[in-house]
């Protein structure tokens, strides 16, 4: 086995064990740990990409080396490695982006708690990625999101505590229901790794035995991974959580914590339950309306939404219902569409929230989007990037966001009952996005001369507005050459099954 | 490839330079000197633009591939002659404008934002005539509206962000309303590239053709947004008045014209001979014979000079509209030279409100009794481009809807073949009603008119002469229509 194979094993660990160590660290000293881990966990994610790429075969790690059905099991294939990729690349940006600003937000010597929390967050999304073990999932489910607790209460005013037991509260009832589905499977399977659960469940379903209690244990599985990535009923304590805790923290939150589940979900659909199996159930359709819902009523939300943070929060509801929707069309091609909406989401979503930072400090630290008026001319990047972010979500071409339209358009279009539905409603979640962002954008660059806030130049904010730029470059990327990225993601797909 | 490479890409890299050159407002100090390079700058970039769109129309014969958006869908640019036709417009109309606005431009704030915005409306405008496929064209079509939007926006007073807000979101609207027909038409057709006869699968249509009908009604509302065409053409007489006077002269003139030449492509695409005889098109018919008379009407009891001309914006495109939607030889040659026609003449007709405007201040119709004797030659081009409009000979606008009626007879289509002439008849009265009375009140004030107080107010040559090229092109297009024939051999059609 090459030495590459160890790269999944050694990024979980390091990530893991760094955070520990930060306990003991100065708050500087931490904070160059948590960087040089997250690019050190990155680069080996890239080679283990192009090693993939290269084999073209995915692989089994046995941990310890006991073999199935008693070790434990890491897989990795091109697109588990591509998202570690993605996600460190995310992770990098969002906390340099942010790190101007964590000296206002959190108090001094609990710096240190918070890159523990960072590190104990990327070592969990990273065996969420990888595990091939419904348990160890399960585990990091639970690591997941204590870290993510952790890190909106870290910054300490009344409102991010009250997000905080709000959020705790509800993925503890998502991972109850997770650990409610793993439990009947594995009464049904009597197996805890997924390539093993997979083989019973076929051999269940060909019997036609424990019908039930197998599309039960499924529902529960999908319910509390849907609680706990906000999907539209559930959604409650997302905007609190995003729009109040620490910037660096809601672009992590947005962009990676709610991603990681839905990874999760999308390795159940095909490694645990396999994807047409999953696919006969009703459980895609109802994923479907309720993504919908979540589309227009996420964005209906965001419209009445006064506070910019909340706003680009609940716009987060509408575009996690595009995902769900892709789910709930049971193709292949809504799968990628989804997966590719994960990255371009990501990637946008997270730039928008460093961005609305870098506009509300211009403005006297308000974030009422009647003081934001002119705030562009304050701090041109923020500005630049904020409108480079809201075209993308709005899906205007050349951003991530109009490649992710035309993947779902076009899976949308090959699925005779559910098409008219999604376009429709991908036409009306369109508009209401360029209502809220562009109404944000032209008042951003309304001129006011009234306001007396100072503006700040490029020399103020080098390595703020150098994140701004990386964000950017990421969004036109995946909005100019997308076909490389969907072809990996066609690739990695294959590879799960 | 290259040459229209450059005509794309040099105006939108100069409209660049120009916004982060000057981002911040020239100072009232040091402007002058300033104004004076930016102005100079501006100008010959506006030259070059204009010297490399020509050299690309008549050099770049072969189309190109720039990159591929997914595998499938690639960037594709090629020159043809519609494109080449609403191109050289584009050209005539910017470059007048923009010469036009540096005098003009002296009494408004933020002048590079705007000349920075102009030039890239100018790259994308090109890009959109000269794209070669669907999807590349719908791509620039939405940057047009981005880019177009900050125009709207200029003065930056409430009344002007709110209509952009609204040219933003119809836009937005229609542009999506027409994405949405794109993705059927992708799956049902052999390429998303523009090809005379059409493009959609024989098998697609004996399947399932009133579907694709539907389609293509939705596509053409959808583009129609942006043409002002009823019911989505509230937009218009709200955005274009609040723009400085030559950037509504652009969007009247040009940019509107971006959803007649949508339109144009939409029915190359589905092909004449699928859509002509079928309940689609008489409802589209019936849309822009409505948008005519109502936009006539509208016009006629507007006050506001500006507003006026941009109700009539509403109504003359859709005689051009009317044309496409008839679907003959004649008719489609009518479109295309009142594409022309209008092009020059609403050009014009702004700028003279513009002219106006910079010096008296005066906006509304019944302040300028006496203009003529104050500004002759203003009102004189003013005068012959309403009859233009209206349709005397021997004017553009005269031989354009000749075409127009003679073509709507020769369709034999129930009822509308008579109604059509009927309704284009009685808009020409209206718009004679709604632009001949600011001549004839100009010109000869009344009795009781004090001459005393009237003072010589014609404005300098940098806004007459492009007034005055504009009104003598939109007369040319009527005497010598042949000379454009070859252009208008149906713009294959």
């Amino acid at each position: 086995m090459n030495f590459i194979c160890n790269f999944p094993f050694f990024s979980i660990l390091l990530s893991l064990f760094s955070g520990t160590i930060c306990s003991v660290l100065s708050a500087k000293a931490a904070k160059l740990v948590n960087r040089v881990v997250i690019v050190a966990v990155g680069i080996m994610s890239a080679i283990l990409l192009l090693y993939l790429l290269s084999t073209g075969e995915p692989f089994v790690y046995w941990m310890g080396h006991f073999p199935a059905p008693w070790g434990n099991e890491i897989r990795a294939g091109v697109l588990e490695a591509g998202m570690a990729l993605f996600f460190c690349i995310i992770m990098y940006l969002s906390m340099a982006g942010g790190a101007h600003k964590l000296f206002g937000e959190v108090v001094e010597n609990k710096h240190n708690l918070y890159y523990i929390l960072v590190n104990l967050l990327l070592s969990s999304l990273l065996a969420l990625v990888y595990t091939n073990d419904m348990f160890t999932a399960y585990v990091f489910v639970e690591i997941n999101t204590i870290s993510a607790c952790g890190l909106i209460m870290i910054r300490q005013v009344g409102r991010t505590i009250e997000a905080a037991v709000r959020y705790m509260i509800m993925s503890l009832l998502g991972s109850g229901l997770l650990l409610f589905g793993l439990c009947i499977m594995y009464d049904l399977t009597g197996h805890l790794l997924m390539s093993n659960i997979k083989e019973s469940v076929g051999l269940l379903m060909a019997n036609g035995e424990y019908p039930i209690p197998l599309i039960v244990s499924v529902a529960l599985m999908c319910v509390g991974l849907c609680i706990k990535s906000a999907l539209f009923p559930f959604h409650a304590w997302l905007p609190d959580a995003y729009g109040y805790s620490t910037v660096s923290s809601a672009a992590i939150l947005s962009s990676l914590v709610s991603k990681g589940y839905i990874f999760l979900l999308i390795k159940i659909i095909y490694r645990v339950i396999g994807f047409n199996i999953f696919n006969s159930t009703r459980i895609i359709d109802v994923l479907f309306v309720f993504g919908l819902m979540g589309m227009i009523f996420g964005s209906i939300s965001a419209i009445r939404e006064n506070d910019i943070r909340r706003m680009i929060a609940y716009s987060s509801v509408a575009q996690i219902g595009y995902i769900y929707m892709g789910f709930g069309m049971g193709t292949q091609a809504g799968m990628v569409a989804s997966v590719f909406h994960i990255l371009s989401h990501a990637a946008t979503k997270s730039l928008l929230f460093i961005a609305a930072i870098g506009l509300t400090d211009v403005s006297g630290g308000s974030r009422k989007l009647t003081d934001l008026t002119g705030a562009a001319y304050r701090n041109k990047w923020a500005g630049a990037a904020f409108m480079a972010g809201s075209l993308s979500m709005v899906g205007v071409p050349l951003f991530s966001g109009f490649i992710s339209k035309l993947l779902f358009s076009q899976a949308a279009v090959q699925v005779e009952g559910k098409m008219l539905a999604s376009l429709i409603v991908l036409g009306i979640s369109t508009v209401l996005n360029a209502i809220y962002f562009m109404k944000t954008v032209i008042r951003i660059y309304t001129s006011n001369r009234e306001s007396a806030y100072p503006s700040v130049t490029f020399r103020d904010m080098k390595s703020y507005a150098a994140v701004l730029i990386c964000f950017m470059i990421l969004n036109v990327i995946l909005g100019v050459s997308s076909q490389p990225v969907v072809d990996m993601i066609q690739l990695g797909l294959a590879m799960f099954d | 490839m290259y040459p229209i490479l450059l005509s794309i890409l040099f105006p939108i890299l100069a409209g660049l330079f120009l916004l982060i050159r000057y981002r911040t407002p020239l100072s009232s100090r040091a402007g002058t000197a300033k104004r004076k390079t930016l102005v100079i700058l501006t100008g010959s970039f506006l030259i070059i633009t204009v010297l490399l769109t020509v050299i690309a129309i008549f050099t770049a014969k072969e189309g190109f591939t720039l990159f591929y958006l997914t595998e499938t869908l690639p960037v594709y640019f090629r020159i043809d002659k519609a494109g080449t036709l609403f191109s050289l417009l584009a050209v005539v109309v910017l470059l007048c404008a923009g010469f036009f606005s540096f005098e003009y431009m002296k009494h408004e704030e933020r002048e590079s934002r705007y000349y920075g915005f102009y030039l890239l409306l100018f790259g994308v405008l090109n890009a959109l005539c000269f794209a070669g496929n669907l999807i590349t064209f719908y791509l620039f079509f939405e940057l047009l509206t981005l880019t177009s939007t900050p125009l709207v926006l200029h003065t930056g007073s409430k009344e002007a962000v709110m209509a952009g807000l609204k040219y933003l979101f119809y836009s937005l609207c229609g542009a999506y309303t027409a994405l949405f027909g794109i993705y059927f038409l992708y799956k049902n057709s052999v390429t998303l590239a523009f090809t005379a006869g059409g493009v959609l699968k024989a098998s697609a249509i004996a399947e399932h053709g009133g579907f694709l009908l539907a389609v293509a009604f939705v596509m053409i509302l959808g583009f129609g947004v942006k043409a002002g065409m009823f019911p989505m053409h509230a937009w218009l007489p709200a955005a274009h008045p609040v723009a400085p006077a030559p950037a509504s002269a652009v969007l009247s003139a040009m940019i509107v014209k971006a959803g007649v030449l949508a339109i144009i492509r939409v029915v190359t695409m589905f092909g004449r001979d699928f859509l002509r005889n079928t309940w689609m098109q008489t409802a589209w018919i019936c849309l822009t014979l409505i948008t005519v008379f109502m936009g006539s009407l509208l016009a006629y009891r507007e006050p506001v000079l500006k507003k006026r001309l941009a109700y009539s914006t509403v109504s003359q495109l859709s005689y051009i509209l009317f044309g496409l939607a008839v679907m003959n030889e004649e008719a489609l040659a009518g479109s295309l030279l009142h594409v022309l026609a209008h092009g020059f003449v609403k050009a014009a007709l702004f700028l003279c409100a513009g002219a106006i405007i910079y010096k008296t201040g005066k906006t509304r119709v019944e302040e300028m009794r006496g203009i003529g004797r104050e500004m002759p030659l203003t009102m004189w081009c003013f005068t012959i481009a309403s009859l233009g409009l209206i349709g005397i000979p021997p004017t553009g606008g005269f031989i354009s809807k000749w075409y127009l009626a003679i073509g709507s007879l020769k369709s034999g289509l129930p009822v509308l073949a008579v109604l059509g002439p009927i309704v284009l008849l009685v808009s020409a009265l209206l718009t004679a009603g709604y632009l001949l009375p600011l001549t004839i009140n100009g010109f000869f004030p009344g009795a009781n008119f004090d001459y005393d107080k009237l003072q010589k107010k014609e404005p300098c040559k940098l806004m007459t002469v492009p007034i005055l090229i504009l009104t003598v092109l939109s007369v040319l297009v009527g005497i010598f229509p042949d000379g454009i024939a070859p252009v208008l051999a149906l713009a294959g059609l």
